[in-house]
C-alpha cells in the first residue's frame, strides 16, 4: 500500500490536472445548446456546430450507424444522423466521442477496454432506467458514461502508477478501485472528482463520478448513483468491465446501491434482473464492434 | 410482413417485426428462455422452419399458432426443439465452466473443508448423450491435484430417454458433440476410433448414468446432498407448475452452500423464489434463497 506520504504525492500530482487534455471545443456550446426546448432547436445549426471538429463529426457517423443507437437505415450526413435518431440521441453521440477522444492511446494499457465499459455502462444504464421509468434515462446515459472519469485522470497524471494498480487488479482478479486503493491509496472516483470539479459539471454528475463505488444510505442524488452502480456492476460481471475477468459472485439484491434505488422505485423488487443480463449479451458485440470502428477513425 | 420480408428486413438490420418480438417473449414467458437482440436472427429462422411445417403464411399467423391454435403446446415444443438443437457438445458454455472453476469451485471447498473425508456430489440433470457430465469429470479430473486433492468426486447423470442413456454409457462422439474440445483435453481425455472420439473407462468411471423422470417425485426425493445441480435447456418443456415442483425438488436436493446453474439465457424468474440470481463472471446461476417459502416449511 502506498504511504500517506505517498498518496499525497501522486494526489498532489493529479490535483494538477496539468496533462489531461480539455473537453473538445464544440461539446460545451453544443450541449448547452440542445438543453433547449425542442421547439427552439435548429437542425442546421447544430449541424453547423459538430461539423467544426472534423474528427468528431466522422466519429458521430460511425455511432450513429449502430444497431445501438437504433438505426434503422443507413446514416450518411450529420442531417440524416439529427433526423433519423432525434436531438437526444445524437447529443448522448456527440458526448460519447468527445469524451472517449480523450483516453490515452500510449500507456501501456490497450485504451480500447475503457472505452468499451464507459459506452457498454452508459447504454445500460439507459436500458435500465427505461425499464424501470427512471425519469431521465438521457441523464442515466450521461452518467454512465462519465463515472469513469477518474480512470482517465489516472492514465494520463500516473500513467505507471496506474498500471502497476491495474496490472495488480488483473492478476487478482479483483475490482479495479480496490486495486488503486492498495496500489496508489485513493481510487478512480476521487481522482475523478478533481476532473469533474475542475470541468464544473452539474453536482449530480460530481457524485456519480466520486459515489458509484461507495454509495450513502441517504444523498440528493441516490437514485443516479445507484442506477450507475448497479449498470456498472452488471458490466463488469458480463464481461464488458475493463479488460479483466473479477473473480467474484455478485448478487445485486444485497448490493447498498439496491437498497438505495428501490426506496425510490418499490417495484424494482420484482424486477427481472436475469433478462436484463441477457439483454446486456446482445450489446457486447455491437459496443466491441462499434468502439473498434471508432478508435480506427 | 412476411417470412421472407421479415428475413430480409432481417439481414439487413432493419427494424424488428414486432411480431418476432412477441414470439420472443412468448418463449420467455412460458420456457423461460431468452433471446437478446442479437439472437433474433436464429429465432427468426428457426419460426421460418416451423412456419412451412405449420403453414403459417407470416410471422403474425405464426404467432396465432403458438397462442390460440388447438395444438399450440405440441407447436412450442417444435419451436423449443428448434431453438435449442445442436445445443449438446462437450464444453457447451464456456463461461459457466469458467465461472465454476474459478469462483464456485473455491467456494465450495471452503464450505466442505473440514470434512474429514470431503466429497463433491454433482448432479447432470436431463444429461441428454453424457457431453456434460462428462465435461464436469474432466475439469474435476483437471483439479484431482490441484484443488480436490484428496477429494472423492460423484457425478450424477439423469435423463428420461434411455436411448441417449445407452449413447452416454459409450462414450463414444461425433466430430459434432466433440468441436469445442482444445487440443489439450482431445489429446489428453480422448482416443480416435475412426472418426469420432472415445472416452476411455477411466473418465468413464465416476459417472454413473440413470433414468430419471424429474416429474416423478417418489425417485427425486432420493436425490439429496448435492453441492452443485446442472440443467440445462431441460425446463424449457415443463409446464409453470412442473417447473415450480421441479425446482422445490432442487431446493431440497442441494446443500445449503450449493449451486444450481441452468442454460445459458435460460431464467427462473416468475417460476420461484426458492432460489435467487447471483452473477459470477459472464455466467450466471441460482444459490438458496434465505426467503424460500421451502426454507419457512423445513423442520
Amino acid at each position: 500500500m502506498s504511504s500517506p506520504s505517498g498518496k499525497k504525492n501522486l494526489l498532489q500530482k493529479v490535483e494538477g490536472l496539468e496533462h489531461i487534455p480539455t473537453i473538445p471545443a464544440v461539446l460545451a456550446p453544443l450541449l448547452r445548446y440542445l438543453e433547449r426546448p425542442l421547439e427552439d432547436l435548429d437542425v442546421q445549426k447544430v449541424m453547423d456546430m459538430i461539423a467544426q471538429d472534423k474528427c468528431l463529426a466522422a466519429q458521430c457517423l460511425q455511432m450513429a450507424n449502430s444497431p445501438l443507437f437504433g438505426r434503422w437505415q443507413n446514416i450518411d450526413s450529420l442531417r440524416g444522423a439529427i433526423l433519423g435518431l432525434g436531438f437526444q440521441r445524437v447529443s448522448d453521440i456527440v458526448m460519447s466521442c468527445g469524451v472517449l477522444n480523450m483516453t490515452p492511446r500510449d500507456t501501456g494499457i490497450d485504451p480500447v477496454v475503457f472505452w468499451e465499459h464507459s459506452l457498454g455502462c452508459a447504454l445500460v444504464a439507459r436500458h435500465f432506467a427505461w425499464k424501470i421509468s427512471y425519469p431521465d434515462p438521457g441523464k442515466a446515459y450521461l452518467a454512465g458514461l462519465l463515472h469513469d472519469l477518474g480512470i482517465i485522470v489516472n492514465l494520463w497524471m500516473l500513467p505507471k502508477e496506474f498500471r502497476r494498480a491495474y496490472e495488480f487488479a488483473r492478476g487478482e482478479g479483483i475490482p479495479l478501485c480496490e486495486a488503486e486503493q492498495a496500489k496508489l491509496g485513493f481510487t478512480h472516483c476521487d481522482s475523478g472528482r478533481l476532473l469533474a470539479d475542475h470541468w464544473q459539471l452539474g453536482s449530480d454528475f460530481r457524485d456519480v463520478v466520486s459515489l458509484h463505488h461507495c454509495q450513502p444510505e441517504s444523498h440528493e442524488h441516490g437514485g443516479l448513483i445507484a442506477l450507475v452502480e448497479l449498470s456498472d456492476l452488471l458490466c463488469r460481471m458480463s464481461g464488458l468491465g475493463h479488460g479483466y475477468v473479477e473473480y467474484q459472485e455478485v448478487n445485486l439484491l444485497e448490493q447498498k446501491a439496491f437498497a438505495v434505488l428501490s426506496k425510490d422505485f418499490p417495484g424494482l423488487k420484482d424486477f427481472d434482473w436475469a433478462r436484463l443480463t441477457f439483454e446486456l449479451d446482445s450489446y457486447m458485440d455491437e459496443v466491441h464492434t462499434l468502439v473498434h470502428t471508432i478508435y480506427r477513425t | 410482413m412476411t417470412a421472407a420480408e421479415a428475413q430480409s428486413a432481417s439481414a439487413s438490420t432493419g427494424p424488428v417485426d414486432p411480431e418476432l418480438i412477441r414470439i420472443r417473449d412468448l418463449v420467455y414467458q412460458v420456457a423461460g428462455i431468452f433471446l437478446p437482440d442479437n439472437k433474433l436472427r436464429l429465432l427468426l429462422e428457426r419460426c421460418q422452419r416451423r412456419m412451412k411445417e405449420a403453414k403459417a403464411q407470416t410471422l403474425y399467423q405464426y404467432h396465432e399458432c403458438l397462442t390460440t391454435h388447438p395444438n399450440r403446446q405440441a407447436e412450442l415444443v417444435a419451436l423449443l426443439n428448434e431453438i435449442t438443437i445442436g445445443e449438446t457438445c462437450f464444453f457447451r458454455n464456456q463461461p459457466q465452466l469458467d465461472a465454476l472453476q474459478q469462483v464456485v469451485l473455491p467456494k465450495i471447498i471452503a464450505a466442505k473443508a473440514k470434512q474429514a473425508f470431503p466429497r463433491l456430489r454433482i448432479w447432470s440433470a436431463g444429461c441428454s448423450t453424457g457431453e456434460e457430465p462428462y465435461t464436469l469429470k474432466i475439469l474435476m479430473l483437471e483439479q484431482a491435484q490441484h484443488c480436490l486433492k484428496g477429494w472423492g468426486v460423484e457425478i450424477l447423470a439423469t435423463d428420461l430417454n434411455e436411448n441417449s442413456l445407452e449413447h452416454a454409457k459409450a462414450g463414444l462422439y461425433s466430430s459434432y458433440s466433440t468441436r469445442n474440445l482444445t487440443p489439450y483435453y482431445r489429446e489428453k481425455y480422448f482416443t480416435a476410433v475412426e472418426d469420432r472420439l472415445q472416452l476411455p473407462a477411466a473418465v468413464r468411471s465416476g459417472v454413473s448414468f440413470r433414468r430419471l423422470n424429474l416429474s416423478d417425485d417418489s425417485r427425486m426425493i432420493f436425490m439429496k446432498n448435492l453441492d452443485l445441480i446442472f440443467c440445462c435447456n431441460v425446463l424449457v418443456y415443463f409446464d409453470l407448475a412442473s417447473k415450480q415442483k421441479v425446482i422445490r425438488h432442487f431446493y431440497n436436493d442441494l446443500l445449503p452452500h450449493g449451486y444450481l446453474f441452468l442454460g445459458r439465457s435460460e431464467s427462473l424468474y416468475g417460476v420461484s423464489e426458492d432460489f435467487r440470481l447471483v452473477h459470477l463472471p459472464r455466467a450466471t446461476a441460482y444459490v438458496k434463497s434465505e426467503h424460500s417459502e421451502a426454507r419457512k416449511q423445513e423442520p
